[in-house]
C-alpha cells in the first residue's frame, strides 16, 4: 500500500539538470508509466524514488512519510532493473529469496515464500539454476520474483522489457499488467516504448529534458497532447506537425500554410465586429497537428492526369481538400500503408487502409475533420485551446494555454 | 481447382537489383587457381605475425627450461673449460635427502603465509574503503599507495636497513624495542616479508580496486533496494564476485613470493642468520652461483618448476570455478 509523492524534485549533474522540478502524485494501486526518449530523466527520477540517487532539490514521500533522506533499503520499495541485476553467483532460489534473507526471515519461511513466488512465475523447475543458465525471459521473471517475494509497497521497473525479443515483450507486457491487476500495488514503470505506455499504464507521465510535459491517462495523452513534443512522441508514425498561421475567413478560423488551408471548426464573431478591426488570432504563429490516421485521402492522381478517385468510404463526406501535395514514397505495413507526402515545405504522413491505391509520385489531396486538428504555439510548443466564452477580443498573447 | 504455391527454391532467379546489371563474373577456372594460393597465404600469415613472439618464448623461456632439465643430470661447476659429468638421478637423490632443501621449502611456505595479509586482506579493506573515494582524490590516494611498488627493491632495502638498525634505527626508537631486526632469526624473517609486503601492497590494492570496479554497480544497488545492509551486501555479493581477483592475487603471491623477496634477502641478510631467511629461491641461487654446483641447482629448479606448476594449475582451476559470467 503506497502512495508516492514527488515534490518538485530536481537532480543536477554538474550544471545540467537531469530532472528539473518534477512533481507527481501517484495514488495507491496506480500503474504510472514514466515515458520519454532516452536522456529525458525518467530513469534518474525512478532512481531518486528508489533511493539510489539523492535529489538535489525537492522531496519524495511514501504514504506521506518523507523518505528523501532514507536509504533505499528503508523505503519498502522493490525494483526491477533494466539489466535485471540478478546475482550471478546465486541460484534462482537464492536470488528470489535474497530480500527475505537480508531481512533475516527464518529459513523455512524463505523457502516457502520462494516456492510460492516461483509457482506464480512458473519458475519452480529452475530454482537450482544460476542466472547464466537462463534465457532472457526466464531472467526477467526471476527479477520480477525477487521484487514480488516480500510484498513491497510499490514496484519500480526500469525498462524491464527492453532486453526481450518482440514476441516475448508482448507476452510479458500482458503478464505484468495481469500482475498489477492481481496485486493491486502501486507500479512505477519507466519506458521509452509508447506501446508499453499505452497498453499498461493507468496514467502516463511524459518527460522531456527532465521536465514533465504532460500527465494523464493514455487516452488523454494520445488524444489531447498537451504539447507538440508529446504529439510528436506518441503515435507511430507520430502526429504530423505543420507550421501554419491562423486566418479568419467567413467567421471561421483556418490554419493556413503553403498548400494547406484547414478549417478548424471554430466560429469567431461576424466580420468587421472587432473594435480594433482585426480578428483575435489572425497571424498567430502556430503548429498544426493532425494524426496520420485522421488524414483522409480525397483524391490521388497520377502525374499523367488519369483520375482514379480512391474512395475509402468516408473520403467523400469530408468536403473540400485542405492539404495538397505529392506522394514521395509509400510504405506497406500489411494491414495499412503509410504514404509520405510532401506538402509545402513539410513531410506529412498519411495512414490508410490497404489497398488505398497510393503511388509514389502522384499528386494527393487530403482532408481532416476539425475535431481531429490540434494547435500548438510555435514558440512554447504548448497546446492551444479555444475558449468559446471569450469570443472576439482576446489578444493573441492571451489565448489560453493548457498545462 | 487449387494449385499449390510452390515454396521458393534456390534455382528461382532473384530479380536483378536494378536494370542493366553487369555481366556474369570471371571464369571459374581462373578463380580456383588463384584461390589455392590465397588459401595457403591465409594459413601462413597468422603464424608469421606470431613468429617473433614465439621465437622470443622459445629462446628465452623454453630453451633454458630444457637446458636446466638437462643439466640436472650432470655435475658441473659452470666453468666453460670444465666438462659436465653425467650423474644420472644423483642430484635428485641428494635434493630429497638433504635437510637444507626441506627446511627452505618450509621457510618459503612461511614467507608466503606472511605475505598473504599484505596481498589479500589489507588490499580488500583498503579497496572497499577507497571505493567510495571519487575523482582526483581517488587518483592521489592510489598513487600514494602504489608508490612503494615503483621503488627499486635494492633501494628500498637500503632505506629499510637504515631504519631497522638496532639502537639508532627509527623503528626501534619509535617502538622502544631492542630487537636486532636483521640479525635475529624470527625478526629477520618478519622484516624480509614485511618489507616485501609493503612493496607489493600498492600493486595488490590496485588489482583489488580494478576487481571491485569491474563488478556491475547494479548488484549493490539491487541489494540495497532489496534491503541488504552494507555489510550484507559486501559479504554476500562483493566478496564472492571479487573471488576470482583474490585467487589471482593468491596465485601471484605464491608464485612470485620468491622473486619479490630475493633482492631483499640478498641485500639485507644473505639468507641468514643461520639460514633463517633462506627460501628455496635463495637456496637455488646459493647452490648454483655460490657453490657452483650447477647440476644440483638445476635439479632443484626442475623439482620446484613442477611443484609450482601443480599449485598454479590448482589455483587457475579454482579461479575458473569462481568466475561468474553474466551478461
Amino acid at each position: 500500500m503506497s502512495r508516492i509523492t514527488v515534490e518538485n524534485v530536481t537532480r543536477r549533474y554538474g550544471g545540467a539538470k537531469a530532472v528539473d522540478g518534477v512533481s507527481l502524485d501517484i495514488a495507491d494501486g496506480e500503474f504510472l508509466v514514466l515515458l520519454g526518449p532516452s536522456g529525458c530523466g525518467k530513469s534518474t527520477l525512478l532512481r531518486a524514488i528508489a533511493g539510489l540517487l539523492a535529489p538535489s532539490e525537492g522531496r519524495i514521500l511514501v504514504d506521506g512519510r518523507d523518505v528523501t533522506d532514507i536509504p533505499a533499503r528503508g523505503r519498502d520499495l522493490a525494483m526491477v532493473f533494466q539489466s535485471y541485476a540478478l546475482y550471478p553467483h546465486l541460484t534462482v532460489a537464492r536470488n528470489i529469496g535474497f530480500p527475505l534473507r537480508a531481512r533475516r526471515v527464518r529459513r523455512a519461511d524463505v523457502r516457502r515464500r520462494v516456492a510460492e513466488v516461483a509457482e506464480i512465475l512458473d519458475l519452480s523447475a529452475l530454482l537450482d539454476r544460476r542466472p547464466r543458465e537462463l534465457s532472457g525471459g526466464q531472467r526477467q521473471r526471476v527479477a520480477l520474483g525477487r521484487a514480488l517475494v516480500r510484498d513491497p509497497g510499490a514496484f519500480l521497473m526500469d525498462e524491464p522489457l527492453s532486453n526481450l525479443d518482440a514476441q516475448l515483450r508482448t507476452a510479458t507486457r500482458t503478464e505484468i499488467t495481469e500482475l498489477h491487476r492481481r496485486l493491486g500495488r502501486t507500479f512505477i514503470y519507466v519506458t521509452h516504448d509508447q506501446v508499453e505506455a499505452m497498453t499498461m499504464a493507468t496514467r502516463v507521465a511524459v518527460l522531456n529534458r527532465g521536465r514533465l510535459e504532460q500527465i494523464g491517462s493514455p487516452t488523454e495523452v494520445y488524444d489531447q497532447p498537451a504539447s507538440a513534443f508529446v504529439a510528436a512522441f506518441l503515435g507511430s508514425p507520430p502526429m504530423n506537425l505543420l507550421d501554419a498561421e491562423l486566418v479568419t475567413r467567413d467567421g471561421q478560423l483556418h490554419a493556413v500554410a503553403p498548400q494547406v488551408d484547414v478549417p478548424l471548426g471554430i466560429r469567431v464573431a461576424a466580420a468587421g465586429a472587432p473594435r480594433d478591426g482585426g480578428d483575435p488570432a489572425a497571424g498567430r504563429a502556430i503548429q498544426l497537428g493532425i494524426r496520420p490516421e485522421h488524414l483522409l485521402v480525397t483524391s490521388a492522381t497520377g502525374g499523367t492526369g488519369s483520375t482514379d478517385s480512391t474512395d475509402s468510404g468516408s473520403a467523400h463526406e469530408t468536403g473540400p481538400a485542405v492539404l495538397r501535395g505529392t506522394i514521395r514514397t509509400v510504405e506497406n505495413l500489411g494491414s495499412e500503408e503509410i504514404a509520405h507526402c510532401v506538402i509545402g515545405a513539410t513531410e506529412v504522413r498519411v495512414r490508410a487502409r490497404r489497398p488505398a491505391g497510393l503511388t509514389a509520385g502522384d499528386a494527393i489531396a487530403l482532408s481532416a475533420r476539425p475535431e481531429h486538428t490540434h494547435l500548438f504555439d510555435r514558440d512554447s510548443g504548448r497546446r492551444l485551446v479555444w475558449q468559446s466564452d471569450q469570443p472576439v477580443s482576446v489578444p493573441p498573447a492571451r489565448v489560453p494555454v493548457t498545462t | 481447382m487449387f494449385v499449390e504455391v510452390a515454396p521458393p527454391t534456390q534455382l528461382a532467379p532473384a530479380p536483378p537489383p536494378s536494370a542493366g546489371a553487369g555481366t556474369p563474373g570471371p571464369s571459374h577456372a581462373r578463380r580456383s587457381a588463384g584461390s589455392l594460393a590465397r588459401m595457403l597465404g591465409r594459413g601462413v600469415i597468422p603464424y608469421l605475425y606470431l613468429a617473433p613472439a614465439l621465437g622470443m618464448l622459445v629462446v628465452w623461456i623454453y630453451r633454458p627450461l630444457v637446458q636446466t632439465a638437462n643439466y640436472s643430470f650432470y655435475s658441473w661447476n659452470l666453468s666453460p673449460d670444465q666438462p659436465a659429468i653425467p650423474q644420472g638421478w644423483h642430484n635428485y637423490h641428494r635434493l630429497f635427502t638433504l635437510p637444507e632443501a626441506g627446511n627452505s621449502v618450509l621457510r618459503t611456505v612461511a614467507m608466503i603465509a606472511l605475505l598473504l595479509p599484505f596481498t589479500i586482506i589489507i588490499p580488500i579493506i583498503v579497496g572497499l574503503l577507497t571505493a567510495e573515494v571519487r575523482g582526483r582524490a581517488r587518483t592521489v590516494y592510489q598513487a600514494l599507495i602504489f608508490a612503494p611498488f615503483l621503488v627499486a627493491p635494492v633501494a628500498s632495502a637500503a632505506v629499510w636497513q637504515w631504519m631497522l638498525t638496532p639502537g639508532s634505527g627509527i623503528v626501534n626508537r619509535a617502538t622502544g624495542l631492542k630487537t636486532n631486526w636483521l640479525h635475529e632469526r624470527l625478526p629477520a624473517l618478519l622484516s624480509i616479508t614485511g618489507i616485501a609486503g609493503w612493496q607489493m601492497l600498492g600493486f595488490a590494492v590496485l588489482v583489488v580496486s580494478a576487481g571491485l570496479a569491474s563488478i556491475n554497480g547494479d548488484y549493490s544497488e539491487a541489494a540495497s533496494v532489496d534491503g541488504a545492509s552494507r555489510w550484507q551486501s559486501t559479504r554476500w555479493l562483493t566478496l564472492p564476485l571479487l573471488s576470482p581477483t583474490l585467487v589471482f592475487l593468491v596465485l601471484t603471491t605464491v608464485l612470485l613470493a620468491g622473486t619479490w623477496t630475493f633482492p631483499l634477502i640478498d641485500t639485507l641478510t644473505q639468507g641468514g642468520p643461520v639460514s633463517a631467511t633462506t627460501n628455496i629461491y635463495y637456496l637455488l641461487w646459493q647452490y648454483g652461483f655460490k657453490s657452483f654446483d650447477a647440476g644440483f641447482a638445476a635439479a632443484a629448479g626442475v623439482i620446484f618448476f613442477f611443484g609450482f606448476t601443480l599449485v598454479a594449475a590448482f589455483l587457475v582451476w579454482l579461479s575458473d570455478r569462481l568466475t561468474f559470467h553474466d551478461n
